[in-house]
């Protein structure tokens, strides 16, 4: 549709103007945080994933890395696995013999196994992986049952605070067009409240964290 | 033909004696308040959580054009399209002539509040489009052709054993009614669906005016399918869902998932700002945001209740309340149900729904549980007066309360005419004709004692 015609918004616009010539006034809040500060950010990372169900897998250099990697993509039924096309993604898979599909190649087919992609970030606080469309696409953290991020100890940050400002600083939403914050794998309480993992998106998410030697 | 009020009353009567519905309303209810026991110990202080989303969401809706229009530009900048629907009719239009125009013929929904408030299902089945329900408690509800039962957990009425019943007839192949295959069958069924719609519509959660961003909760990931496979991405949400910072989500992420399920934070915290962009791998080539008011803006303009715009869609209100917990979500007949449904139904829909406002005992557990602070119970309170002002309630009970007025304002012929009142009751009672009896059909009768307060007092018993 070219800009259709939309006189409602300068009538709606008009009336909220209108209404809030009278204000309306709440006592200020004490800006104090929800949570109590992380302080290791990486046992707190770890200890938070487990909780919600996202798989870590701690290394300590890059070959460790890759080599984690490749036995969490063998031990997956076998199918098309589709991976973020990036230098370092392409380094960890070296010696992968299985079937590959790169992001530069477009996004990720339905029978997809798994997907591999970077993270702009890890929160501590709460387990969480921050992405976005810049990591391998948006579907590339949701189509398969099994997503893989690969990622570095100096990437966790404390809280939802810095991750959110982290989001802001680097421009995010002006380099990509979804970002996001993903903890633990998908799941249900549809159901009379009992709790069932993997319903659209991955049941497992698995966190290859390479610490600071 | 029944009124609404009617058709709330038969409801109630019926649910409120449902022991089926009784129980599975309160196991639910009770994994709820479970899970929130649980999780609050991990807040510094929760209070500080629900005054700083106050804060935010008051501020919102303080600067509500403001926002908006920011809001817009940041979306319209990165190539997405905004429309502003003063009505249902409106917003359905717009929808309904975008599919028509792509030639859309399959569409995937996922969890909007907004949407069933609009109607835009039904409207876009008129025009030949198959639309699919992924939240997994909308598709069952849609499979059943019910409404949602409760604000975030839409098939909150239905036994294990019913949903299963209901997918052997709809889907087949279904051998028990564990969840965990109820899950699987309902994710292979709506997986083709995702992969073949030409469209996917979404509400919002949030709208983030400085950033630009529509942000959008979802456990199942159907949310994030929705809004990444189909060519055209529709959000349909409420000009008050907007806030003004990104950093407002570090405070609202949590305490609206808090407030809704008992959890710290909802699996896939999304925020989409536009369209698939030149260097991108996937997306939807084209973005919609549908921007309804439909009554909000008459709201903002009623300051004694503007606070009500500050509602997040987070239903803790429904789940502590006395009365959802005895008649359940459908007695309602509404969109949003429980006390913010009571509050804001009558300002949506009109009079036809005034005796939503009767429908509380008052007792304000909403009000202490809502995490943005709206105060609830005296809305309710304040639609009543507001009722009997607009002259909307029968002549009888005007005439009953103009009675019962004079009746109190002297202590002589309120003593006397209690008494003969009482004797009334007694011998009416005794002829079978008891005018208590509405009262007295769903509660024991209070024995009344030989004497009243005043007699005892003036004989020294007391």
């Amino acid at each position: 549709m070219s800009e259709i015609a939309n006189p409602s918004r300068a009538r709606i616009l008009r009336r909220i103007g209108t209404a809030l010539r009278d204000k309306t006034s709440l006592p200020t809040a004490t800006i104090t945080p929800l949570f109590a500060p992380v302080t290791n950010s990486l046992q707190r990372f770890v200890e938070e994933c487990k909780a919600n169900i996202t798989e870590t897998i701690v290394t300590r250099d890059g070959a460790e890395s890759g080599a984690r990697l490749r036995l969490v993509l063998a031990g997956i039924p076998e199918g098309e696995v589709f991976a973020e096309d990036t230098p370092e993604i392409r380094q960890l898979l070296q010696g992968f013999d299985g079937n590959l599909r790169w992001s530069s190649d477009g996004p990720p087919a339905e029978s997809s196994r798994a997907t591999i992609t970077r993270c702009h970030a890890l929160v501590a606080l709460t387990g969480s992986v921050v992405t976005s469309s810049a990591c391998g696409g948006r579907g590339a953290s949701v189509v398969a049952p099994v997503h893989v991020v690969i990622a570095r100890q100096s990437q966790i940050v404390p809280d939802l605070e810095s991750a959110l400002k982290l989001v802001a600083d680097e421009g995010l939403p002006q380099k990509a067009s979804y970002v996001g914050l993903i903890t633990g794998c998908s799941r249900t309480g549809d159901i009379e409240k009992q709790l069932v993992i993997g319903a659209h998106g991955p049941q497992r998410v698995v966190v290859i964290l390479e610490v600071n030697s | 033909m029944t009124t609404a009020a009617q058709e709330f009353l038969r409801w109630a009567t019926e649910k409120s004696a449902d022991l089926k519905h009784r129980r599975i309303l309160r196991k639910n209810i009770d994994h709820y308040d479970h899970s929130l026991l649980k999780i609050l110990p991990t807040y510094s202080n929760y209070e500080v959580a629900r005054e700083r989303s106050a804060t935010i969401r008051h501020d919102a809706v303080e600067h509500l054009d403001q926002y908006l229009l920011q809001f817009e530009a940041k979306i319209q900048e990165r190539g997405g399209h905004v429309f502003w629907a003063e009505t249902a009719e409106e917003a359905r239009a717009y929808v309904v002539s975008l599919a028509r125009e792509r030639g859309v013929k399959r569409i995937v929904k996922s969890k909007s509040m907004v949407t069933e408030e609009i109607h835009l299902t039904p409207a876009l089945e008129k025009i030949g489009c198959r639309v699919w329900e992924t939240d997994l408690g909308e598709w069952i509800v849609q499979l059943r052709n019910e409404p949602p039962y409760h604000i975030v957990a839409p098939a909150m009425h239905l036994s294990r054993v019913e949903i299963a019943e209901l997918f052997r007839e709809k889907l087949g192949g279904i051998t028990s009614d564990d969840p965990k295959e109820l899950v699987e069958a309902a994710r292979l069924a709506l997986r083709g669906a995702f992969f073949s719609a030409e469209m996917g519509i979404s509400g919002a959660n949030f709208l983030v005016a400085d950033a630009g961003l529509v942000a959008i909760t979802t456990n199942e990931g159907n949310g994030r399918l929705c809004t990444t496979l189909p060519k055209i991405h529709v959000v349909v949400t409420g000009i008050e869902k907007v806030i003004a910072h990104l950093s407002d989500l570090a405070v609202l992420w949590p305490t609206l998932t808090t407030a809704a399920t008992g959890r710290m934070l909802a699996t896939y915290k999304t925020m989409i700002g536009g369209p698939r962009g030149p260097d991108e791998v996937d997306g939807p080539e084209e973005f919609h945001v549908v921007l309804l008011d439909n009554g909000r803006s008459e709201l903002l303009a009623d300051t004694e209740q503007r606070d009500v715009l500050r509602c997040i869609r987070c239903a803790a209100c429904l789940n502590v309340c006395p009365v959802y917990q005895q008649v359940g979500g459908h007695a309602y007949g509404t969109t949003y149900q429980g006390p913010i449904g009571s509050v804001l139904t009558p300002h949506l829909r009109g009079p036809e729904f005034d005796h939503l406002s009767y429908a509380s005992s008052l007792c304000g557990k909403c009000t202490s549980v809502c995490p943005v602070k709206i105060d609830l119970h005296h809305h309710l309170l304040q639609n009543r007066r507001n009722t009997v002002r607009k002259g909307r309630r029968p002549l009888s009970e005007r005439m009953a309360f103009r009675g019962w007025r004079w009746l109190m304002m002297g202590s002589g012929r309120y003593a006397w005419l209690s008494k003969l009142g009482l004797r009334a009751i007694r011998v009416l009672s005794g002829m079978g004709a008891n005018p208590l009896k509405k009262w007295t059909e769903y509660r024991a009768a209070p024995e009344f004692p030989e004497k009243s307060f005043r007699e005892m007092w003036r004989d020294g018993d007391v």
